[in-house]
């Protein structure tokens, strides 16, 4: 007896076979369409001069007459306009190589470990290990994150010399590992950036660098602190801005969180959440306008967006350093992150999408726009497909909420997040370094080819969404000497949605 | 800071409080926890033996003492740099447990670690030992017991001291549920391998399981054997409490004294030849006769290394023979001879009959070995000296079993310069009994 679901499944089928087609041949069409003009135009022009003969052309060629003077003046308005153009063409900015920081194995906790201090140093509020136990369950992190020295202790014990013992491990070790991994020198160094949001002490972090490497007294160096999660990105740009304005020059990025001083010693609720995610890391980033690195370096910044909402108070308020009753500092995490960040993050799109995405879709975009606006406010609003313009995403691996919400907005396949979660679970939350940790995860994959396309987004306090767009410059073979080095091939894992303590 | 090792957890209440003057000694006292730097436990699990749940309720504790030079220049983070090593080799040590559906305990291999408590005390090695009261080697080891939280309770605890004048104390508290005291110190004598970055081929393990068969069948189930307590349902906190306070009491016996006592024991049958810890066992267990005044011991069990069960690279409780000795009248009433004869010759290993006790209903009751009867434990063979750190001995090791019943334990351990050179006798005796034990031992016997 046929079965009468049948039919409807493979009319079904052909349909979403045919609307597929349809939108391909749409984009095709679209994306490519000055060759489309151009093609019937020089077929036109062929068959003219065809016609006409090869002697008949050189004769009309011969007939102008040459003034010396408009000759000469013809040349000088060329050179004018290609002088003009050349200088007024903003420099390249390349990203030579990066380096991120591996922690010791002295450092790691397990995630039982952390579950029991969190017990014993919570446990005068049964309510509070209760809320922690919950957020550990489900935070998708692995059971090789790090956390400094000072904070294996019950309680911690975090002062000014444990956090900077931190920072100078860190940063000393991704430093260290950039130079041999570029053979730059400490003097060839033009520009420093420095980004730490919760350890500013003075002398600055980019003063100790300096310190520590003896770089030359005419440095630019900078100290960002107080930015949040999303201060690599601005780091970025402001060393892009940097260069533009100093030819033939380095600059270097460290980015890092330092841990040791933030670990929240209450019991508020609100405030618990960065204790379970955050965890030790730093990056350290080459970037050079020079035209020789041009060769050798792995990626070409094209475009930097950032994304402040701090003037809706909302926004302003939703990551906030404070007090609790008890006097202990923390940060609190408003309900509304989450809305917050789609919103930010839909601004930052609208910005980025005329930048990156192939004409079709802007167009579908334009095209769904105007009708919602003015013949039917019922219709779905077109979200682009960033697929197109992006071969691989970096989203900053600031908790697996951030990336489920990611995913579902910009409806990303699984393997496009994969670097964020994987990072997450090995690595845990390492604020403004994590979106370096998930390019290292691409490259050690094998991933990344010549003219691939990276998207880097983070988060961070303010409330601001910060964007770059990165195009491979060259073939990137494996095994690279990088933090997955000794454990890319048990990656990718399955992170249960519960994890069963 | 001493909360975080939560009041309810030690056993202060069963032992004999140590002068205020020797606690007061101890300070600075701050708690970690090491785990294996390496991912090696996979959260495999460990089920535990019959032997092993019957030893649940017991802890040997051990204190290292180590003379300056051997750890200086070893920061703390250097040390425990050795320890993430060592422990990459030894992950079921760094489990929880957890309880099956049917309620039996099973060790959950989820890294977690030993909890490490780092201490200064204000005397100098050599004062700290020179002093004369026996309980002050407990403030160098922790004093906590599995349970209540048993999901998130350590099994070992290591407790580093530094003395003002350098010198260092290692302080391992092991719970006996892993494994008997030989497993112990080779789980200890595995962190000074990888110190030296000598690393075993495989990792630590559990001996294999061998399934009895279950006499169900039976309707009116055997006693239960004379080597053991039952105790009153402990649930998740794995102590006792006892009505006596136990006090335990170290001394030393050259080997001239050793030989005074074979001489003594042997008397006229200069043929004989009697063995040390025997020699011992008898001697102790006729003083304790004579100072409970007829009212027993008239069971003692001895507990021995048995050497051919016990491999390397293992942690068991299989491999430690517990025999029983009956006596139907006072010991007291035996010549010395004749007890140690017994003790030779008539000890009744009892193993078979604890596993059938544990395993015979689900109930999987609670049970005290260590002290159920006078209990004797043969440890003269461990090799407790061959903890070499930077290739220097402990000057002194210290080891007594902690949580046991009302009649007694005595440690017969090897003494610091090896057995050739005596034994060092360590008895765990309710507090009021000691005293007149000590005068009855120097009036009789002549040790001091």
């Amino acid at each position: 007896m046929p079965q009468p679901t049948m039919p409807d499944f493979s009319n079904n089928n052909n349909l979403i076979k045919r609307r597929k087609y349809l939108k391909l041949s749409y984009q095709y069409f679209v994306n490519h369409f000055i060759s489309f003009l151009l093609i019937p135009i020089i077929a036109t022009v062929a068959i003219q001069l065809a016609r006409i003969g090869p002697d008949d052309i050189i004769a009309t060629i011969k007939s102008f007459h040459y003034n010396p003077v408009q000759v000469l003046c013809s040349l000088f308005v060329l050179i004018f306009i290609s002088t003009v153009y050349f200088m007024s063409k903003p420099r390249s900015v390349y990203l030579v190589d990066y380096s991120c920081y591996k922690p010791p194995i002295t450092c790691r906790v397990p995630f039982s470990t952390f579950m029991e201090h969190s017990r014993l140093i919570l446990k005068d509020n049964p309510k509070s290990v209760e809320f922690q136990m919950r957020i550990l369950e489900r935070s998708g992190l692995g059971e090789e994150t790090s956390l400094p020295p000072a904070i294996h202790y019950i309680p911690p014990t975090p002062n000014m010399e444990a956090a900077r013992g931190e920072a100078e491990l860190v940063i000393f070790s991704a430093i260290d590992n950039l130079f041999a991994k570029t053979g730059l020198k400490p003097k060839d160094i033009d520009i420093l950036i420095v980004n730490c949001s919760l350890f500013s002490p003075t002398p600055s972090l980019s003063a100790m660098v300096v310190n520590k490497y003896k770089l030359r007294s005419n440095i630019k160096s900078y100290n960002l602190s107080g930015m949040g999660c999303s201060a690599g990105l601005i780091s970025i740009d402001l060393a892009r801005d940097l260069l533009q304005v100093l030819p033939n020059s380095n600059a270097v990025v460290v980015s890092t969180e330092i841990i040791t001083p933030n670990y929240y010693q209450g019991n508020e609720r609100a405030m618990l959440l960065p204790n379970c995610l955050f965890r030790m890391g730093a990056a350290a980033l080459l970037l050079s306008n020079k035209r020789r690195e041009q060769k050798r370096a792995k990626y070409k910044l094209v475009h930097v967006v950032r994304t402040h909402k701090g003037s809706d108070d909302r926004a302003y308020r939703c990551v906030y350093e404070q007090e609790d009753p008890q006097g202990l500092v923390g940060i609190n995490l408003s309900k509304d992150l989450m809305v917050i960040a789609a919103e930010a993050l839909k601004s930052n799109i609208t910005t980025m999408g005329p930048l990156v995405l192939p004409a079709s879709e802007q167009l579908l975009f334009l095209f769904t726009l105007i009708g919602r606006k003015i013949f039917n406010p019922k219709w779905k609003p077109y979200i682009p497909d960033f697929k197109l313009a992006f071969e691989h995403f970096c989203i900053h691996a600031g908790g697996r909420a951030v990336i489920d919400e990611l995913q579902k907005n910009l409806q990303l396949s699984a393997e496009h997040v994969e670097a964020s979660r994987m990072t997450l679970h090995r690595f845990g939350n390492t604020s403004s370094s994590s979106l370096w940790y998930e390019l290292s995860y691409i490259e050690s994959k094998g991933r990344m080819k010549k003219g691939d396309r990276v998207w880097q987004i983070a988060f961070g306090s303010g409330f601001k969404c910060n964007s770059a767009v990165w195009k491979c410059n060259r073939n990137i073979k494996t095994p690279i000497n990088g933090p997955w080095e000794d454990c890319i091939d048990r990656y990718p894992v399955h992170i249960p949605e519960v994890v069963k303590l | 800071m001493l909360k975080y090792l939560s009041p309810q957890n030690c056993l202060s209440k069963g032992k004999k409080m140590v002068s205020s003057k020797i606690q007061n000694s101890i300070y600075n006292i701050s708690i970690s926890t090491v785990v294996p730097g390496l991912m090696s436990g996979h959260d495999a699990v460990q089920e535990l033996s019959a032997m092993d749940l019957a030893m649940k309720l017991h802890y040997l504790r051990i204190v290292y003492y180590f003379k300056t030079p051997t750890f200086d220049g070893f920061t703390i983070l250097k040390i425990k740099e050795t320890m993430f090593n060592w422990l990459n080799h030894t992950y079921i040590t760094c489990g929880r447990f957890r309880r099956a559906d049917s309620g039996r305990p099973f060790i959950k291999c989820n890294d977690s670690g030993v909890r490490v408590i780092e201490a200064k005390c204000r005397l100098s090695l050599d004062e700290w030992l020179e002093t004369k009261d026996d309980s002050k080697h407990e403030l160098l080891v922790s004093n906590q017991v599995l349970g209540p939280d048993l999901a998130y309770s350590p099994l070992i605890l290591v407790q580093l001291t530094d003395f003002k004048c350098g010198g260092k104390s290692v302080g391992v508290s092991w719970a006996h549920v892993l494994g008997d005291a030989f497993s112990a110190v080779g789980f200890i004598n595995l962190w000074a391998q990888a110190m030296i970055h000598s690393y075993p081929a495989q990792p630590l393990t559990m001996a294999q399981q061998h399934n009895w068969a279950c006499d169900l069948q039976n309707p009116k189930p055997n006693p239960y054997p004379l080597s053991v307590k039952r105790v009153d349902p402990v649930g998740d906190l794995w102590s006792t409490t006892s009505n006596f306070k136990m006090e335990t009491a170290s001394f030393y016996v050259s080997t001239t004294e050793l030989t005074r006592l074979q001489a003594q024991i042997c008397g006229k049958k200069v043929d004989q030849k009697v063995p040390e810890f025997e020699c011992i066992c008898a001697v102790i267990w006729q003083c304790l006769a004579k100072v409970r005044n007829g009212s027993g011991p008239k069971a003692v069990t001895i507990c021995r290394n048995d050497v051919k069960t016990r491999d390397k690279g293992i942690i068991t409780n299989e491999s430690q023979t517990i025999g029983l000795v009956k006596t139907d009248i006072s010991a007291q009433d035996y010549k010395p001879f004749e007890l140690v004869s017994l003790i030779m010759n008539k000890a009744e290993d009892e193993r078979m009959k604890i596993k059938e006790a544990m395993d015979r209903d689900n109930e999987l009751p609670d049970f005290l070995i260590y002290g159920a009867n006078l209990t004797f434990v043969d440890l003269s063979d461990a090799p407790f000296y061959e903890m070499e750190v930077r290739g220097q001995k402990p000057v002194y090791v210290n080891c007594y079993i902690d949580n046991v019943g009302e009649e007694g334990v005595v440690l017969v351990l090897p003494s610091p310069k090896g057995c050739s050179d005596g034994r060092m006798v360590s008895v765990t005796l309710p507090e009021n009994q000691m005293a007149e034990f000590k005068s009855v031992l120097n009036e009789d016997w002549a040790i001091a």
